[in-house]
């Protein structure tokens, strides 16, 4: 049993290593100064630390702004798409009705298309229903852009919760409504936040959208990404840093949502 | 609220993703994709299609797309299989494991591809460290014509390490939906690991592993922007190329071509993974 | 006395609108150019804000891409909505955005007073018999070497006055003597190689850009490309600018825009030395590139975004701009101010270039409208097939001129010089 868990340990310890090492790297280079950069052969600790880049970077204009919209934009996404979205998983989990193939494949091919090409169309529509350069109608987007995935995802989850449960909670008294969010809501809060924190990513990095459909309210990577590819390298390091940070905070704020409560118990 | 209660609930349920979809994506997608067999002058044609597969870089494109999607997908879904089942073991620190795990999860495939870059470079990290260790005398040129593989290899280490905690969290939500019956049942039974694993999980895990095979096969398949970064146009594949043509040749139509390809391939992809790994409605309740 | 008091009234409106519009207006400025980071802080604050405190016009500056920066413009065009007031752009990029009907008339630009904008780049400007931009700055491409090269440098051959065969004997010493590659060309994909193929190499070796695209002295520049290629680095094709390359010194020796050389002689200005492009057998051939700076049709501000561009092309800014960014002015009284500090090493070659007896200048193409965007790629494609691909000469040439003949014919547009 001893060797058991050593080995698992060994593996989860690698496995860990190699996802985390090269977030690593990039934090020692936007943290090493740029002569040191520059030098050959690069330290992979940096001798002197320096946070110049960075903060020449952080205090660049409109790029606190952006990266506040950012955020907006990125909860306003995940709020949209899940709640339109689930449904419609749900939907396709629960029910048995002509054309569901079809349905499914039809949102998906939604997405088999490049989007960046559909960018003239949907900014002429954006300036003309006057949601142009908003926060609102960007979100509006990228939950259109999270949407098919939202709703593969919750369908394959709300499949594998037992409909025995929910009639069983009818039977007992709840409505159809209620003996969803009692019973297979909770049991789905995973999937969902599986769901919620792709949504959240695919805004929160989404460039081609935001790039077109906003001019003055541009979140983080819009606003820095055609600046960050011209740019000397220590700023493309520092840029690419700070764009992380946030990430980092939102997967660690809501990591344990991921493990479901449910699972926990059984297990213990 | 009389009116809502005549509407079958599947309908209500689906209509407003339905809605949605119409306006952000099938209004301007019909409207772009006409533009692939139209003339500058809007004369039905094909020329567009004639360009686009006589061009030099069209042979290395399908290769390039089609021999990436193979050697990304399989490993990416191995790696996240053994991650999703290390968090799922829930032993002691498994959460610590999952945050870290999940982590590339946010971050964009360009700063991936920037990340990557600053380790294969000619001055990289790869060859600092390589000569800090004394193996190398100079530094070894990964990212160049003369080798392709290396950019392969680059290409990929960098997609799989971007994208298999996507495939991982849908893979962990999965297992955990698997009731513990089933998988105490085969221990009873005195089965082995590998055979709980091979007979019990994997095929109650398979609408999981469709859904997130589908899913990062038609993102991988739009992927350009780390090949972008790391190979420039020497490792051409659709959706670089698509975009190069939309961009920098401003010719909206072969793009649109290009784009009509990649979508056929991510049909066919589509339709693959859903009659290989098909799945039974057994659980489904009364209209 | 009725009409008095109206006419007062009417006068008293004049006046508060006129007020009104000189302390509130905001106007936006799309620009593909100042995209680096330090480019565009240096314009916000050192060129943008005194503008403000001038005239009381906030100047919202967004530096984009191509991509988004054509999509959007497009885009507010068909939309009949401009919500940006001013563009900012390559003059190659302005005749795509004249297609689709972006570009106002800005009218007759020669009497603005303060300044004499050089009268070719006028002449650039008018497309469609609009003039629809201002001469805003303009650059070159020049070649840089690391001085650690110049111990390298082949027998009797003079920095200034270099030729094609010199360069490929420097090239050649230099990878024999350090062991490596030492010639880079920035041919990524967001790189500029492209115009040294049609604006630089072709006229230097054919004499023409276009008309002799396939001609035998074309298939000699080819095979003298196949030669050279053996020592370029073969990173080169995911390089976009030159600069990190030539600090890191993973090469020593390369050819690039003027802008995008900068970051190198300001990070390290001991280190290296700029001189003027290679001669052919035709003369030493090298493009002005030129950027252009409009209003967009139907802008609501056009007064506001006329201030801004008299302001911004006026000839003592656009020695500001000189000095803090390289780029070049477009006015008579301000096109010989030589820079001080770094951009001194680039700017000298850049004069040295343009005086060099055997100078020929390229001009961009004109009149390939909405399809200027596929004139550089037939170039670049020739390259990947032959260099790269190892492709038949001129099979390939005969098979690219076809569709670069098509690309002029089906928009009658004439051949640019020379």
């Amino acid at each position: 049993m001893r060797w058991k868990k050593a080995l698992f340990y060994a593996a989860a310890a690698v496995f860990a290593v190699w996802t985390v090492m090269p977030i690593v790297l990039i934090a020692m280079a936007a943290l090493t100064p740029r002569q040191e950069l520059y030098s050959w052969p690069r330290q992979f600790i940096p001798e002197n630390f320096s946070l110049e880049s960075f903060r020449f970077f952080a205090n660049s204009h409109g790029v606190l702004a952006a990266t506040f919209r950012s955020i907006a934009v990125a909860l306003a996404t995940v709020l949209i798409a899940l709640l339109v979205g689930a449904p419609a998983g749900y939907a396709l989990a629960r029910f048995r009705f002509r054309g569901k193939e079809a349905f499914r494949i039809g949102i998906l091919m939604t997405r088999m298309f490049p989007t960046s090409l559909l960018a003239i169309p949907l900014a002429v529509i954006y300036l003309k229903t006057n949601i142009y350069d908003t926060i609102g109608g960007l979100a509006l987007m990228h939950a259109a852009l999270a949407m098919p995935f939202v709703v593969l995802v919750t369908s394959s989850l709300f499949l594998k919760v037992p409909y025995d449960l929910e009639e069983a909670a009818m039977t007992l008294g709840c409505s159809r409504i209620g003996a969803f969010v009692r019973v297979s809501l909770p049991l789905a809060l995973p999937s969902l936040v599986a769901a919620g924190i792709y949504t959240f990513v695919l805004s929160w990095n989404e460039v081609f959208a935001s790039a077109v459909l906003t001019v003055h309210n541009r979140t983080l990577p819009a606003h820095i990404i055609s600046t960050l590819n011209v740019s000397p390298l220590n700023f493309k390091f520092a840029g690419g840093f700070f764009m992380i940070i946030p990430a980092l905070i939102f997967i660690f704020l809501v990591r344990r949502y991921l493990l479901s409560m449910w699972g926990v118990a059984i297990n213990k | 609220m009389s009116l809502l209660r005549r509407i079958p609930l599947p309908i209500l349920l689906l209509s407003p993703t339905l809605i949605f979809l119409t306006l952000f994506f099938v209004i301007p997608l019909v409207q772009v994709s006409g533009l692939a067999f139209q003339s500058p002058d809007s004369v039905f044609t094909l020329s567009n299609f004639d360009r686009m597969v006589s061009d030099i870089y069209f042979d290395g494109a399908l290769r390039n797309t089609i021999i990436l999607l193979i050697l990304i997908i399989p490993v990416q879904l191995v790696l996240a299989f053994a991650a999703a089942l290390i968090v799922n073991q829930r032993r002691r620190g498994s959460t610590f494991f999952l945050y870290i795990y999940a982590i590339p999860l946010g971050i964009s495939d360009l700063a991936a591809g920037l990340i990557w870059l600053s380790i294969f470079t000619e001055r990289g990290y790869l060859n600092s460290i390589l000569h800090n260790l004394g193996i190398l005398e100079r530094p070894l040129i990964f990212l160049s014509s003369m080798t392709p593989k290396w950019m392969v290899a680059a290409i990929v280490l960098t997609e799989v390490w971007r994208a298999t905690p996507l495939v991982m969290v849908i893979l962990l939500s999965g297992l955990q939906m698997i009731a513990k019956d089933y998988t105490e049942a085969a221990e009873t039974f005195g089965c082995t690991w590998w055979q709980k694993v091979r007979y019990v999980i994997l095929p109650l895990l398979k609408p999981s592993i469709q859904s997130a095979l589908i899913m990062r096969t038609m993102l991988a398949f739009q992927m350009f922007g780390p090949i972008l970064v790391l190979a420039g146009r020497q490792l051409p594949v659709f959706a670089s190329e698509s975009y190069y043509w939309y961009t920098t040749v401003r010719n909206p139509r072969v793009a649109a071509a290009y784009a009509l390809m990649l979508m056929a391939l991510s049909v066919v992809a589509t339709f693959l993974y859903l009659l290989l790994l098909r799945t039974k409605d057994e659980q489904v309740g009364v209209m | 006395m009725l009409r008095k008091a109206s006419s007062l009234f009417l006068l008293v409106l004049l006046a508060v609108s006129l007020a009104a519009s000189a302390f509130a207006q905001e106007i936006t400025f799309s620009s593909t150019q100042f995209v680096p980071i330090e480019e565009q802080e240096f314009a916000r604050n050192h060129i943008l804000a005194p503008f403000t405190a001038e005239t009381g016009i906030t100047v919202h500056l967004i530096c984009e891409d191509d991509g988004p920066f054509f999509d959007r413009l497009i885009a507010e065009a068909r939309a009949g909505r401009a919500v940006s007031d001013v563009f900012g752009t390559l003059h190659g990029n302005v005749p795509i955005l004249v297609a689709e009907g972006v570009a106002a008339d800005l009218g007759d630009i020669t009497s603005i007073p303060g300044r004499t904008y050089i009268s070719e780049f006028v002449n650039l400007g008018k497309m469609e018999g609009k003039q629809v931009y201002v001469p805003w700055m303009q650059a070159t491409y020049v070649m840089m070497a690391n001085k650690k090269a110049l111990d390298y440098l082949p027998e009797g051959a003079d920095l200034n006055a270099l030729t094609y065969d010199e360069l490929l004997e420097w090239a050649r010493i230099l990878q024999e003597e350090t062991g490596g590659p030492k010639l880079g060309l920035p041919a990524g994909p967001s790189g500029l190689f492209g115009r040294m193929l049609h604006g630089y190499l072709y006229p230097s070796f054919t004499g023409y850009q276009v008309q002799a695209f396939n001609t035998p002295e074309a298939v000699e520049m080819w095979e003298y490309l196949k030669e050279l290629n053996r020592f370029v680095h073969p990173s080169s094709g995911i390089w976009a600018a030159m600069s990190d390359p030539l600090l890191f010194e993973e090469v020593w020796l390369a050819w690039d825009h003027t802008a995008r050389l900068t970051a190198a002689v300001r990070e390290n200005p001991d280190k290296f030395i700029a001189f003027p492009a290679p001669a052919g057998p035709k003369g030493r051939a090298f493009i002005t590139v030129l950027t252009g700076i409009g209003i967009t049709q139907g802008s609501q501000n056009f007064d506001a975004a006329m201030e801004l561009i008299k302001y911004i092309t006026s000839p003592d800014v656009q020695v500001q701009v000189l000095e803090g960014t390289g780029f070049f002015p477009t006015t008579l009284e301000a096109v010989d101010h030589i820079p001080e500090g770094p951009e001194k090493i680039l700017a000298s070659a850049v004069s040295r270039q343009a005086d060099s007896p055997d100078g020929i200048v390229s001009l961009l193409p004109v009149g390939l409208g909405g399809r200027t965007g596929e004139f550089v790629p037939l170039y670049l494609d020739t390259y990947q097939a032959i260099v790269v691909m190892n492709r038949p000469i001129q099979e390939t040439l005969d098979a690219q001129w076809a569709l670069l003949q098509d690309l002029f014919e089906s928009m009658g547009a004439e051949y640019p010089n020379p």
